[in-house]
């Protein structure tokens, strides 16, 4: 073992003390020009006219990229894993949340590019705007997303709700002593690196692009660009790796497909750098879940089945949410052995930003819930919170809800070194417990079906 | 207008009212401040003002003119770290980067002004400084063993810029 314990030094920790590392801002190119965007000041409406002639007009105007100009506007960021695109890459006929790109000018100066901004003429009809991811259901909700109607509809080609089905959830139910339900609702979170969303593109002599970037997912976001300009990956350089915080945030690729038009178009490096507030209320953020959890539960401590509704709120746009729903299904027991399973799981859209990825996505917020969730039912069982969660702790052998047998789960150890770090009494038998796959009082009837078949039911 | 930028004078042709991070970064090509947030809130573009730690996102140039102003560039080579920016590296405060230029400055102030290995007196001197990575533990550390008169044995360090791998005398084999 050369690197498990040992101390090594960052390789790029010199560079970053120094002033040295070269962050995408700090990218120099003779003649640059510099992006500012036009974004929509409405959460929700349609756009019945769009004239940029005064500001492709103005000194200092290099280039005005619309929806016109995109070669293909709608890209999905999983079309490439089959799932259809949603988002336009600048708005066209609506705009459906507050933020949204209309327009991206390249000027001389960034002043000159605001300027010309304001100078665009949109016109807006303002529709309403749908917020609340329980009222998208309703006959009469406001109609948010083109592609999908207001929840995501394509699963296994055409399932509307993404659904765990495993044992046998009734005779669980009819079996309990005790059901406890609990609704549990997350709000979003910006992820708030230092370094904003910036791109600077740079058209080549020979007609290939290329692209600096604060991607945190390169060839992704090489897929995306080529995929907006209609080039082969072979005539577009990525040039990345230096990330000044992403947390998720720059897994989107935000900046890098209309900075690398707008370098087209103008024929000129373009740097487009977004203001912190521009971070703040237009990049994508961690979406809310709503979560609402009933367990059965037997008088002395077992979850014997769990019934979970989730409507997750994507914002606008699809872009990962299906990804992080699935994930959220696969994990909806957290880190506990449940049976019997009933989940339904939605992706909403509603009239914000369109959400994504940051740090375990689709589970951190679901983490919350399903520990909420196990405090409420020890009390209402009048158990030790340990007790209760150790006995239903995943161990070696049990299986996901996606029927995975954890091969090396951590429960165990973990809330024991929780249990000593807080200076909480656990009993004998708690305190030697290990993952070891169940057996004698440890395995009781309901489980005996689903250990160590790694095949459920 | 003139500025003494690390040590060299500089005429500067900017318009009175441009900040000086505007400055520094479009008309001297001097990068480690970070423009952050051009609001004043993170720390990031945080250079010495006549020795004093101020954003240079929120000073107007002209406000400036004939002081002297350094930077992090001015404060050690990869060749030769000053002790913050060693301290930096040997206590591992530095994740992304971003942040790093602007707190080794303050760093720099607190520690040349006689500053302790108090922590509450670190945070107290760090407070206008975000950084999203670290959770600030080890930037605190790092200060307060350059407050203590730690030595840091980075000598292979020392010599390793340009993204190479290096080894840290004692890392384990
Ligand atoms: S850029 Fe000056 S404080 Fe953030
Ligand atoms: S190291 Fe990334 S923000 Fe501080």
């Amino acid at each position: 073992m050369k690197v498990v314990g040992a101390r090594l030094p960052r390789y790029d920790g010199v560079g970053h003390v120094t002033g040295r590392t070269t962050y995408v801002d700090d990218v120099r190119m003779p003649g640059m020009l510099h992006a500012a965007a036009l974004r929509s000041p409405h959460h929700h409406a349609r756009i019945t006219g769009l004239d940029v002639s005064a500001a492709e007009a103005m000194t200092g105007v290099h280039a005005v990229i619309t929806h016109a100009d995109v070669p293909l506007l709608v890209y999905g960021h999983l079309s490439g894993a089959g799932i259809p695109g949603d988002e336009p890459l600048l708005a066209k006929d609506h705009v459906r949340y507050r933020g949204q790109p209309v327009a991206l000018v390249a000027a001389d100066t960034v002043e000159a590019a605001r300027a010309a901004c304001a100078a665009i003429e949109v016109g807006y009809e303002e529709l309403p705007a749908l917020f609340d991811v329980r009222l998208a259901f309703e006959d009469d909700a406001p109609v948010v997303n083109d592609t999908f109607g207001n929840w995501y509809n394509q699963y296994e080609g055409n399932l509307d709700v993404r659904q765990i089905r495993k044992g046998d959830t009734e005779a669980a139910f009819d079996a309990a002593d005790l059901v406890v339900s609990g609704v549990y609702r997350t709000q979003s979170q910006e992820q708030a690196p230092l370094e904003t969303q910036v791109c600077v593109a740079v058209p080549e002599p020979d007609g290939r692009l290329t692209v600096h970037t604060c991607t945190q997912a390169m060839y992704f976001s090489l897929g995306v660009v080529c995929s907006h300009l209609q080039m082969p990956m072979s005539e577009i350089k990525m040039v990345g790796g230096t990330v000044g915080g992403g947390f998720g945030g720059k897994v989107d690729t935000a900046s890098d497909s209309l900075t690398a038009l707008a370098a087209q178009k103008s024929g000129r490096p373009v740097k487009w750098r977004w203001t912190r507030e521009e971070e703040m209320l237009a990049s994508g953020n961690r979406g809310p879940w709503h979560m609402e959890i009933i367990d059965a539960v037997s008088r002395d401590g077992w979850i014997l089945g769990r019934k979970m509704l989730t409507i997750h709120d994507a914002g606008a746009y699809g872009r990962f949410s299906v990804y992080g729903l699935t994930k959220h299904s696969f994990h909806h027991t957290g880190a506990y052995s449940i049976p019997n399973l009933h989940f339904d799981g939605y992706v909403v859209f509603t009239n914000r930003i369109p959400t994504t990825a940051m740090r375990g996505y689709g589970v951190t917020g679901l983490s919350t819930a399903i520990e909420l969730h196990a405090e409420r039912v020890a009390r209402e069982l009048g158990m030790d919170p340990y007790e209760f969660r150790l006995k239903n702790a995943n161990r070696v052998n049990d299986t996901s809800p996606n029927r995975i047998a954890y091969e090396d789960p951590s429960t165990v150890e973990v809330l024991q070194s929780l249990a000593s770090a807080t200076g909480a009494e656990l009993s004998d038998e708690l305190r030697t417990m290990t993952r070891d796959q169940r057996t004698g009082d440890m395995l009781p009837e309901h489980l005996t079906a689903q250990v160590g078949s790694g095949g459920g039911h | 207008m003139d500025l003494t930028v690390n040590s060299v004078a500089r005429t500067v042709q900017s318009p009175p009212l441009a900040s000086l991070l505007t400055v520094l970064r479009e008309e001297l090509d001097i990068t480690s401040p970070k423009a952050g947030c051009e609001s004043g809130s993170c720390g990031a573009c945080t250079v010495l003002i006549d020795g004093e730690p101020r954003r240079s996102c929120l000073t107007a140039v002209c406000a400036v003119d004939g002081a002297e102003v350094t930077t992090v560039e001015g404060l050690g080579t990869p060749e030769d770290l000053s002790r913050v920016q060693q301290a930096f590296i040997h206590h591992y405060a530095a994740q992304c980067g971003f942040c790093t230029d602007g707190l080794v400055v303050a760093a720099t102030a607190y520690v040349s002004a006689g500053g302790s290995a108090d922590t509450a007196a670190i945070s107290d001197a760090l407070a206008g400084h975000y950084c999203r990575c670290t959770g600030y533990v080890k930037i605190i550390e790092a200060v307060a063993a350059v407050a203590r008169g730690d030595e840091f044995d980075i000598a292979a360090t020392a010599s390793s810029a340009n993204n190479t791998y290096v080894t840290i005398a004692g890392a384990g084999s």
